[in-house]
């Protein structure tokens, strides 16, 4: 054993280590994760590259390679983007909620921190941060002589202003951090500290300020809103130029971007509304990359040699909650296990997705978490079902409309489910509506109810879901009481309570618990049905080097170069 | 004359206030609130109060209607909900984009289909007439679409000959500009030669039989000259009146043609502001389709009254 490595992570342990990296350390010491993990965790409360090395040596394991990947020489390349679909309205960051918004923005934009990998946290306009032992103050140390695009150097005042904005009315990163964070929490410590003050506490909050909330793109304090097209004004390493609504963006290389030169000299972006026609035009050569492609609408692209797919493992997906508080049968538990007992989930996710997805377990931690891999797999039971429904007092089936919208697969994996639920005597019509009307509405959240949208109140419906570092937002919006985005309208405090344990615990131990804890809750009561869990796809052309696809969809394009 | 086009005229006029009622009314139909639409669901109910109160949407509808009317009259199209710039700043390029589509289809689609369908009738029951008629028909038949795709994978993907977007790049000069929306054309005049073709070879028919034609055989003219003179004069006029509806069709209808060649078209924008509810430029778009189909019809009616003496004539009559 180092004993060099033993005295510093001793000393580490008793001058500067808090509870949570105290957790941390004994937990893997003593065998509870591995090494993959504690990295993972480690970036999470901000510890030291020689910290971990150290934990590592006295674990007896080689020290971490956080060497940067090489990066291609700066050329005169430029990359075409497709991006499909265009943004549905003003490229304004912190009232984003669509794909081709963030990705628009995300080309240019940077954040405190970003999630690569899907799970794993880096710093990238923050450099270090720390917690109070209750993790509910974050205090996050900037990264020195970073450049906005008009020049100006990043300061604490425009971290702060950046995040009074996402904390306040009319955001829409309120899903992902409203229930925890008020404008008046975001304070300045100095000119390179900000502190965020919970009002809870939650031990991944770095994920939450890190590109997982995509509306987060850190912009200068004297921003004026409706002007992020206009003037170029992030950080990153690209500068948006040139903007047409719903035609196309063009970005240039930023000459002081903290980061170096990036290798591409430029990024020209086009808006597809078809898949289709994206398709052609990176397999005739007229475009080198589409940012998102899905099984269903882009085969061709799949199998062609020609073509190389970018795979990010995540947590999208699709839930399909039923109104546990309706005058209906899905108020009864027995029903909704029955529904979800029709499903053949693996057939499924061979049918929609050709096997780039993971079977649901009708909880929202997702396979990629690594949390509740104890939990036996929910399977197809026909008879086990019926039994259920003759319990319930609807042997004899029942009539139902399902809602949904016209995203993705989604129509299709409604007629699987029309179909699956024939089996035990339950007639679902469907009603499948466009995006924008399925969303319309109100939708203000309790106490004055879940307002008239059709997603938050159709009896039973399918909705789409971004995928999350973190589970925080389906934990807390979709099924902790009084969640915002509840449509099932589930309330069960047992599982609230575990909610809190595990979004304060420090203990990966407690978490992943918790999680299963929660986990046989939901299976029990089955307010919602997870069927899958799908991987975000890129599809390039052979000529992109260095371009990872991001599991909730960002186009960072900052280390990618033409070869 | 003048009274059939000053006629022709006015019904245009009615046709489009009756247009733009029934625009202005389907859009009032589109579910949801707009302000809350623009706003995003976690916008407080005052603020999306204000901003319907900002839009004028609070007001009785006819209000509504006849300051949109009245706006759009003297030029003003107001402002995109979505994107939150003019409408006249997202429909000018794409108007002019369509233009060029058009006349590019235009170009290719007129003078094949007449002399394809002349073609015919001169060698009708033949098999050369047959095969016109036939493949005519056949394209007719097959959905935009599916020959919108035959196009891209033939001339796109495997002979790499033509582009498979119709969206030259900036700054693109007139050949290549051309070049970039030929795939698009192409796939215009599949869906029209057939329809062109058939009223073409129909109206050759009828003239070649009329007792004008037979007499001018008689008087010992030559072949080219009837066929010139009073054949196809007489001819072309049908197929004058179907080409010119088609100029409707051309600019304003081209969604899915558009969409496949990802051509920032008035058709494809229009889509995508129904798909984004973005009513202000829906129905300012709608409405600038509608002019241009009856700008069109009346250029047709003009163009028609000068080659038909009948019409010519009535006035004095």
């Amino acid at each position: 054993m180092d004993r060099e490595a033993r005295r510093k992570l001793e000393e580490y342990r008793r001058s500067e280590a808090g509870p949570f990296e105290n957790t941390l350390i004994d937990e893997f010491l003593t065998g509870e994760f591995d090494r993959r993990e504690l990295i993972r965790r480690a970036t999470v409360l901000g510890m030291s590259v020689p910290v971990v090395g150290a934990v590592l040596a006295v674990a007896g394991e080689p020290a971490p390679a956080f060497a940067a990947r090489a990066r291609a020489a700066a050329g005169s390349s430029r990359l075409r983007v497709a991006i499909i679909p265009p943004p549905a309205a003003l490229i304004e960051p912190h009232t984003w909620l669509d794909q081709g918004g963030l990705e628009t923005g995300g080309i240019c934009g940077e954040f405190l921190t970003r999630v690569v990998n899907s799970k794993t946290l880096m710093p990238e306009l923050a450099l270090s941060w720390s917690t109070n032992k209750e993790a509910s103050i974050w205090t996050f140390k900037l990264r020195p002589n970073v450049k906005f695009h008009t020049g100006q150097t990043m300061t604490a005042d425009d971290v702060v202003a950046t995040w009074k904005r996402l904390a306040s009315p009319g955001s829409q990163a309120l899903s992902a951090v409203g229930t925890y964070l008020h404008p008046g929490g975001v304070q300045k410590v100095d000119d390179m500290t900000v502190a965020f003050h919970l009002n809870q506490p939650v031990s991944n909050f770095p994920f939450l300020v890190s590109s997982t909330t995509y509306q987060a793109i850190i912009l200068p304090a004297n921003y004026v809103l409706g002007t992020f097209t206009k003037t170029p004004q992030c950080t990153g390493a690209f500068m948006i130029t040139k903007y047409s609504p719903g035609v196309g963006a063009t970005y240039e290389r930023f000459s002081g971007w903290w980061g170096g030169t990036a290798p591409l000299a430029g990024v020209d972006v086009t808006y597809y509304t078809a898949a289709a026609a994206a398709d052609a035009a990176l397999l005739s050569g007229s475009i080198d990359l589409i940012g998102q492609v899905q099984v269903t609408t882009d085969r061709a692209l799949l199998n062609n040699p020609n073509v190389q797919i970018f795979k990010a493992h995540g947590a999208t997906h699709r839930e399909m909650p039923m109104r546990v508080d309706a005058n209906n049968p899905f108020s009864d538990y027995r029903v909704r296990q029955a529904v979800a007992l029709t499903l053949d989930r693996p057939a499924i996710v061979k049918t929609l997705f050709s096997g780039f997805a993971d079977v649901g377990n009708d909880t929202p931690f997702a396979p990629v978490y690594g949390l509740t891999n104890s939990v036996p797999q929910r399977k197809k039971n026909i008879a086990m079902a019926k039994q259920l429904m003759a319990a319930a007092g609807h042997a004899k089936g029942f009539s139902m409309t399902l809602t949904t919208e016209t995203t993705g697969e989604i129509p299709q994996l409604a007629q699987i489910v029309k179909q699956a639920v024939a089996a035990i005597g339950i007639n679902l019509t469907l009603n499948i509506e466009s995006a924008t009307a399925y969303f319309n509405g109100t939708q203000t959240g309790p106490p004055k109810g879940w307002g008239n949208t059709p997603w938050l109140n159709a009896p039973i419906n399918i909705t789409d879901w971004g995928s999350r570092a973190v589970p925080n937002v389906y934990l807390v919006s979709a099924l902790s009481t009084g969640g915002v985005w509840n449509a099932a309208h589930y309330a069960n405090k047992k599982f609230d309570a575990l909610v809190h344990k595990y979004l304060s615990s420090p203990s990966f131990k407690d978490q992943s618990a918790a999680a299963v804890a929660m986990s046989n809750i939901l299976l029990h009561d089955t307010p919602v049905v997870f069927p899958y869990f799908y991987y975000y796809l890129a599809a390039g052309s052979k000529s992109v080097k260095g371009y990872s696809a991001d599991a909730l969809g960002e186009v960072y394009l900052s280390k990618t170069s033409l070869g | 004359m003048a009274r059939f086009l000053l006629k022709r005229f006015a019904l245009g006029l009615i046709t489009l206030v009756l247009v733009s009622m029934i625009v202005f009314a389907v859009a009032q139909l589109l579910p949801g609130n707009l302000a809350r639409n623009v706003l995003g669901p976690f916008a407080t109910p005052a603020s999306v109060a204000q901003l319907n109160h900002q839009l004028g949407v609070d007001r009785p509808i006819y209000t509504q209607y006849a300051d949109w009317i009245s706006k759009f009259i003297q030029g003003n199209l107001g402002n995109s909900l979505e994107y939150q710039v003019s409408v006249s700043s997202l429909l000018g390029p794409a108007l002019l984009n369509s233009l060029k589509l058009a006349a590019v289809a235009f170009a290719l689609v007129v003078p094949l289909s007449i002399v394809g369908g002349v073609f015919a009738a001169l060698r009708r029951g033949r098999i050369s007439d047959r095969v016109i008629t036939l493949t005519g028909l056949s394209l007719t038949a097959v959905p935009e679409f599916v020959s919108a795709i035959m196009l891209i994978l033939v001339f796109g993907l495997l002979l790499k000959l033509l582009p498979v977007s119709a969206a030259a790049p900036p700054g693109a000069g007139f050949f290549t500009t051309i070049k970039y929306l030929l795939l698009s054309a192409m796939a215009l005049v599949m869906v029209l030669f057939g329809y062109i073709a058939r009223m073409a070879r129909a109206g050759t028919i009828e003239a070649l039989e009329a007792d004008y034609t037979r007499t001018a055989f008689l008087k010992g003219i030559p072949t080219r000259t009837v066929l010139f003179r009073h054949v196809l004069r007489n001819s072309l006029l049908p197929t004058i009146a179907v080409i010119a509806t088609q100029t409707g069709y051309l600019i304003g209808g081209l969604v899915v043609i558009e969409t496949l060649f990802n051509y920032n078209g008035i058709g494809h924008r229009i889509l995508i502001a129904a798909q984004n509810k973005d009513v202000t430029l829906l129905q300012s778009g709608v409405l600038v389709i509608a002019i241009v189909y009856l700008v069109a019809t009346l250029i047709a009616d003009i163009l028609y009254s000068v080659l038909n003496p009948r019409i010519r004539h009535a006035t004095a009559e």
